[in-house]
């Protein structure tokens, strides 16, 4: 990097015990955080680089990636490590669709290649983070991380976690849930996708199996004990007992789920946090929020 | 013959087939990583999670389980004979399912048929929203393959095959491209590139192919600005989209659009000129039409360019894949091979046909006009007809006959 450090022995150094640190906490909350900032500080160090710089630092990570010819853009990657670096933007022009790609590649800019070899600077390190550290740490090291994980502690209990109604609220389902719910009710098929999206959906907002099983019940090819198995399924009862949630709002689109967004939609990626927000807006309006049972 | 009695002749042509034809089955790439599911005759039932050492035991199965429909998974494992969980998954081909079911195709798929579960009332076409007669909400549906709807899903394979070519930089040697035997294509791409793409990747592949949350404004469509017909990407895509649909669009389907009388009228009476513009900077400049408008025009554009893909089969990194050179249970057809290069001219009705010799006598419920090889038939309604082997089974495929008597020589 072209900063010049204070001291390049604690600059060098500082890393792997800072990796030392985090990893010993266990927290994957605390880890994530403090891979993004270090992301943050490379993306800040790297945008300032040379061309010829960034591209041996993209080297490392086997990126396929070389100068572009055009003169707007500055670099040329290949498709797939710019998927695998934008699996968590949100932002529209990271989508694949919206960028020019010739011959497999992407077009990049300087600053939008430092943005992406951060995401990979990131990723390293929370892999980094995951290895085991065998010995026992120094009582020094020690002390500092018990006094890191409690200042952590005590900065998180501020960040209050939200609890669903025990009642499912109609008013509050997204437009796409609620589509598929009366779609559902009138006896009409659904999707596949679909059916995961109402399921998983229904099941995380607190509704039982056997009310999820009865919903299904008016369909022509209602089979219980297929429905069963798979609300039950969705709900972390089998198999993997793994709870699943509903697809993101952006995958619900590609598989023709969305009917268009509201208002509240454009604010969120979620079809739960649709639902958590609504219910919030609802609360704050009345006293009474209108729940019905199902 | 009753029903029975029709499954188990389907089941015995089925068996003579496999029986003749085993050494045609080639094996997926990396066969032994491969799940592979047999739906069988009897119950429908899916026998899953099946393991094949090498393609003599693949061949072998085939002959003797006799299957209706035969798959392998487009993922490869480290044991995939294990439940779903541990099967540890090692990568997956990257696959596109190109179907008529998901192509409004210009014959309004009138050959299909739906039957009211209330009242019994039947209908052509897509079941509608509710019975005309008892407004009954529930439908039992069959759906035909005909020509214009593959007619429809070979155009699609083609733009298909274009972007992965083109945008994706895939050589014909990375990808293979089939008939399914029903009413559609599907096109795999193999390799390391694509292998271990996880199913966020894939999903924005699927919205590249479709234009899923495209943005024109990245793509050069400004203010009295727009991409050019040469361009890379979707720059260039939208661009030809805007030429072909300016080139043929009428009057009425701009008004429909929401455009109004004024620009409707530049754009019908400017027709030479906004041809011509494209020559340098394209039509985006053009007096009397906005901005607004073209946003409209370039959203047609879009929809033109999209590849109709399925986009769930392109994004389950776990799917269960027909394999080539077996037969459809819905048709008697067999999945085959087809040219990437050469599928312009490729004829599934004619190429895909399993069985080649023999007659049979049916007695046929009903059946729309079909064509195979270069021979039409029907439309037929409860009539007794001597048809060749391959359009009696498919028939008999559809559930539309029964069997009366065959003859195994011409």
């Amino acid at each position: 990097m072209s900063e010049q450090p204070r001291n390049d022995e604690i600059e060098i150094l500082s890393f792997p015990i800072a990796v030392m640190m985090v990893s010993t906490t266990k927290d994957v909350f605390l880890k994530r955080r403090y891979a993004l900032a270090e992301a943050k500080r490379a993306y800040n160090l790297l945008k300032q680089e040379s061309k010829d710089k960034i591209i041996q630092i993209a080297n490392t990570f086997n990126w396929k990636i070389k100068p572009a010819k055009l003169e707007i853009t500055d670099f040329a990657l290949h498709f797939t490590d710019f998927l695998r670096n934008t699996a968590g933007f949100h932002e529209t022009k990271w989508k694949l669709v919206n960028r020019t790609m010739l011959n497999g590649e992407i077009l990049l800019t300087k600053d939008e290649t430092a943005r992406l070899l951060a995401e990979e600077v990131r990723g390293h390190i929370e892999k980094k983070l995951e290895t085991k550290i065998g010995l026992e740490l120094p009582q020094g090291i020690a002390n500092r991380v018990e006094l890191l994980q409690q200042l952590f502690w005590s900065r998180k209990g501020k960040m209050r976690l939200e609890e669903m109604p025990k009642e499912i609220v109609l008013d509050a389902f997204p437009p796409c849930i609620r589509q598929l719910y009366n779609t559902i009710l009138s006896g009409r098929h659904i999707s596949h996708v679909g059916r995961f999206a109402l399921t998983s959906f229904l099941i995380n907002s607190g509704m039982t199996v056997d009310n999820v099983v009865d919903l299904f019940r008016s369909l022509s090819d209602f089979n219980e004990r297929m429905t069963r198995y798979q609300a039950e399924h969705i709900a972390g009862g089998r198999g993997s007992r793994t709870k699943y949630i509903p697809p993101k709002c952006d995958t619900l689109r590609t598989h023709g789920v969305c009917p268009g967004m509201d208002e509240i939609c454009r604010r969120i990626r979620h079809p739960l946090a649709y639902y958590r927000r609504k219910l919030r807006i609802m609360q704050t309006a009345t006293e009474t929020p209108t729940a019905q049972r199902t | 013959m009753n029903k029975i009695e029709t499954k188990a002749f389907i089941q015995e042509k089925f068996a003579e087939y496999y029986r003749l034809n085993s050494a045609s089955i080639d094996p997926p790439s990396s066969l032994a990583n491969r799940e592979f599911a047999f739906l069988l005759f009897k119950e429908r039932m899916m026998l899953r999670h099946k393991g094949v050492k090498n393609v003599e035991d693949l061949r072998t199965l085939l002959k003797t389980v006799v299957p209706s429909d035969v798959y392998y998974s487009s993922a490869h494992y480290e044991k995939p004979e294990e439940e779903m969980e541990a099967k540890e998954w090692l990568g997956a081909d990257l696959v596109f399912d190109i179907d008529a079911d998901h192509i409004s195709t210009p014959c309004g798929k009138q050959h299909d048929t739906w039957t009211c579960n209330n009242c019994g009332a039947t209908g052509r076409g897509t079941p509608p929203e509710k019975c005309p007669t008892c407004k009954g909400q529930k439908f039992d549906d069959k759906s035909w393959p005909c020509e214009i709807c593959l007619e429809s899903a070979k155009r699609e394979t083609m733009k298909l095959i274009d972007v992965l070519t083109r945008d994706f930089s895939l050589s014909p040697q990375e990808m293979t491209v089939a008939f399914s035997g029903h009413r559609g294509y599907h096109v795999h791409v193999e390799g390391e590139v694509v292998q271990t793409l996880d199913q966020i990747a894939r999903k924005e592949i699927v919205d590249y192919m479709v234009g899923i949350g495209l943005e024109p404004r990245f793509h050069g469509l400004e203010e009295s600005r727009g991409p050019n017909l040469e361009e890379a990407g979707w720059r260039g895509r939208i661009a030809k989209g805007t030429y072909e649909f300016l080139l043929n669009t009428t009057a009425e389907q701009l008004e429909e659009m929401g455009l109004k009388k004024s620009v409707v009228n530049s754009l019908i009476n400017q027709r030479d000129k906004i041809l011509e513009s494209w020559k340098s900077r394209g039509p985006w400049r053009m007096k009397g039409v906005g901005s607004e408008s073209w946003k409209k025009i370039v959203q047609k554009a879009i929809e033109n360019q999209s590849v109709k893909i399925d986009t769930v089969v392109t994004t389950d990194i776990h799917r269960l894949i027909r394999l080539t050179n077996t037969l459809h249970g819905k048709t008697g057809l067999k999945k085959i091979y087809v040219s990437a290069s050469d599928i312009e001219r490729f004829d599934p009705l004619k190429s895909a046909l399993a069985f080649k010799e023999g007659t049979v006598k049916l007695a046929v419920f009903e059946s729309p006009e079909f064509r195979l090889k270069d021979e039409r038939y029907g439309p037929y309604e409860n009539m007794e007809v001597e048809l060749p082997t391959a359009a009696a089974l498919f028939l008999l495929c559809k559930g539309a006959a029964h069997v009366k008597e065959e003859h195994r020589r011409v």
